[in-house]
């Protein structure tokens, strides 16, 4: 994708004017529908998020100023029937959700992309890589079912409950996140140039020092990439969660205590939510767009930071 | 669903396919949809479509005329009396108060339940159980049946916020059928082996102890229009009331005939 002219003067759709004119004319109609066609298909992407945007947004917005900012989003109370609408324990909620299954997943994944980068033989690539990939596909209801009778009866042993709760969804969360991050680790440790691995073992380092010392530092802006677009995975995953957590709209008080988050917690109320608190749902929908959006502009920032560093 | 109200307001009986919609209730549905199959087989003209979204939601849809029929297994609310809804009682339910068939306790006071799901009452040793913690599973705020137990149980007071709350009636029961220290509650109709259903007061929940009125935990299961039913609506309501659906389809479902008490009404 050069500027430069070609030797052979082969007018491109880029090239100017005069480039164009070489062509029938048949062929510059067909390049330009082309043209607009995939500018279409870019402007969609563009124009359904604007739109999403405009009407959560305007759907959300009386919540801002009917109930108020401070009582919206620093309420201690969840009891929409009796019109209170604080969803800080909500907030709270899908913070300690993701933050938890982060911790477990992050190292069970880059652990996961180091093996498939730098130790696997290629025969054991190529049956451990398609089985992450394949973690990605299993519908997160499915996640749910397991959660619930598998893990859910081991939990309420361990911790004395019903086994609804953090422990629970952090489990599910972790392994629903390792493909989102081994993948995107394992990218950013294949675009190492191969010399920086000879140059380390050359130097008489082992695998070991290599993959901790060099590989992975070097990685690093990858790797936060990664865990950022996995946390985005995390907090807005709904079925799964709402399937295990337990659904109580109060603070955390537990591993194995029911808790609630902003996403199941907008589906439980869906169905008969109405008035001021379908708003708050809708109001709950723009914190949580406002979330991802910051998640997306930090990857952004540190892509850029990684090509500076390049 | 949207798309097809305007189909189901042209009720033209003479030409082609007519629809009615109903929606409302997660317990009601047992009766709703075999009700809708056995209509549709003795109308093949006629199509009922049937599904479960809460009491309130079904309330709200035949309110906003979304739907044609909404059902629910609980009374209006006070905001809700003055949507011109007319109500057909179908079925008497009772709600049981379950626990694992592990769990030694088989009967508590209606005092005791409401502690217990206040969570004033924690542990099972209060109440003449084993040391072991309740672990409360309570139903979302959509449900019918919470309503309903809310209001005859707890006086309309607050559930105990740190409860775990289960969306469907199926999730509750299968809950508490895995764990000693559960304790749930769930229509009768939904009561199987593998849960045991406690005696209130002492009164264990039957047919026959919500017939004579002595089970407390008892309720009239609901089907709304707006406004008289008519038409098509009509057909299938006194379809529903029918000697044959009320001895078959109610009874299989696990409720209680309307008609066994005499009258329709509370």
């Amino acid at each position: 994708m050069t500027d430069e002219p070609r030797p052979n003067e082969m007018p491109t759709v880029r090239g100017d004017v005069s480039n164009l004119k070489l062509v029938s004319r048949a062929t510059y109609i067909k390049e330009a529908a082309l043209k607009n066609l995939f500018l279409l298909c870019a402007f969609m992407a563009v124009a359904g998020v604007a739109l999403i945007f405009l009407f959560v947004g305007y759907r959300g917005w009386p919540i801002f100023t009917e109930v108020g900012l401070g009582d919206f989003l620093f309420g201690q109370e969840w009891l929409p029937t009796e019109g209170l609408f604080g969803i800080l324990p909500l907030f709270v909620g899908s913070i300690v959700v993701t933050v938890g299954a982060l911790l477990l997943g992050t190292p069970l994944a880059v652990g996961a992309a180091v093996f498939l980068s730098e130790i696997a033989p290629p025969k054991v690539r190529t049956i451990v890589r398609p089985a992450i990939e394949l973690l990605a596909g299993v519908p997160s209801v499915v996640y749910g079912f397991f959660g619930l009778l598998i893990l859910r009866p081991v939990v309420a042993d361990l911790t004395g409950g019903l086994g609804f709760g953090p422990l629970t969804a952090w489990i599910i969360l972790a392994i629903m996140i390792v493909p989102t991050i081994a993948t995107l680790t394992e990218d950013a440790l294949h675009s190492i140039p191969e010399g920086v691995r000879e140059a380390s073992y050359a130097m008489g380092a082992t695998t070991w020092q290599t993959i901790s010392r060099v590989l992975l530092p070097a990685a690093k802006i990858g790797i936060v990439d990664a865990v950022i677009l996995g946390m985005g995975r995390a907090i807005g995953e709904t079925m799964a969660v709402l399937m295990v957590v337990g659904n109580a709209p109060g603070f955390f008080r537990g591993m194995g205590a029911p808790l609630s988050t902003l996403t199941s917690q907008i589906v439980m109320d869906m169905p008969y939510a109405s008035g001021m608190h379908r708003t708050a749902l809708f109001g709950m929908a723009i914190i949580l767009f406002l979330v991802s959006m910051g998640l997306v502009l930090t990857v952004r920032l540190l892509s850029r930071l990684r090509e500076d560093v390049s | 669903m949207l798309l097809l109200a305007p189909l189901a307001g042209c009720s033209d009986n003479s030409s082609s396919l007519t629809r009615l919609i109903v929606t409302g209730s997660t317990t009601i549905l047992p009766i709703a949809e075999v009700a809708a199959e056995d209509f549709h087989a003795a109308h093949p003209e006629d199509d009922v479509l049937v599904s479960g979204v809460g009491s309130s939601a079904g309330i709200e849809n035949v309110s906003s005329g979304t739907s044609d029929i909404g059902t629910a297994s609980r009374e209006l609310k006070d905001e809700e009396l003055n949507l011109g809804l007319v109500d057909t009682p179908i079925a008497y339910d009772a709600i049981a108060v379950i626990v694992n068939p592990q769990n030694p306790v088989t009967s508590l006071t209606k005092a005791q339940v409401k502690a217990i799901f206040q969570g004033q009452i924690v542990n099972w040793r209060e109440v003449g159980g084993p040391d072991m913690a309740i672990g409360l599973v309570n139903r979302d705020e959509a449900s019918g049946t919470r309503e309903a137990f809310a209001k005859i149980v707890l006086d309309k007071e607050r559930f105990d916020p740190t409860a775990v709350i289960l969306p469907g009636t199926g999730q509750v029961r299968s809950v508490v059928a895995q764990e000693p220290r559960a304790i749930g509650y769930i229509s009768l109709g939904f009561v199987s082996d593998d849960v045991s259903a406690l005696a209130i007061d002492g009164v264990e929940p039957s047919e026959a102890t919500v017939v004579n009125g002595t089970y407390p935990v008892q309720r009239v299961l609901h089907m709304f229009t707006k406004g008289a039913p008519e038409g098509l609506a009509k057909m299938y309501l006194d379809f529903v009331l029918s000697a044959d659906i009320q001895e078959s389809v109610v009874r299989d479902a696990g409720f209680i005939p309307i008609t066994a008490k005499g009258a329709y009404g509370d």
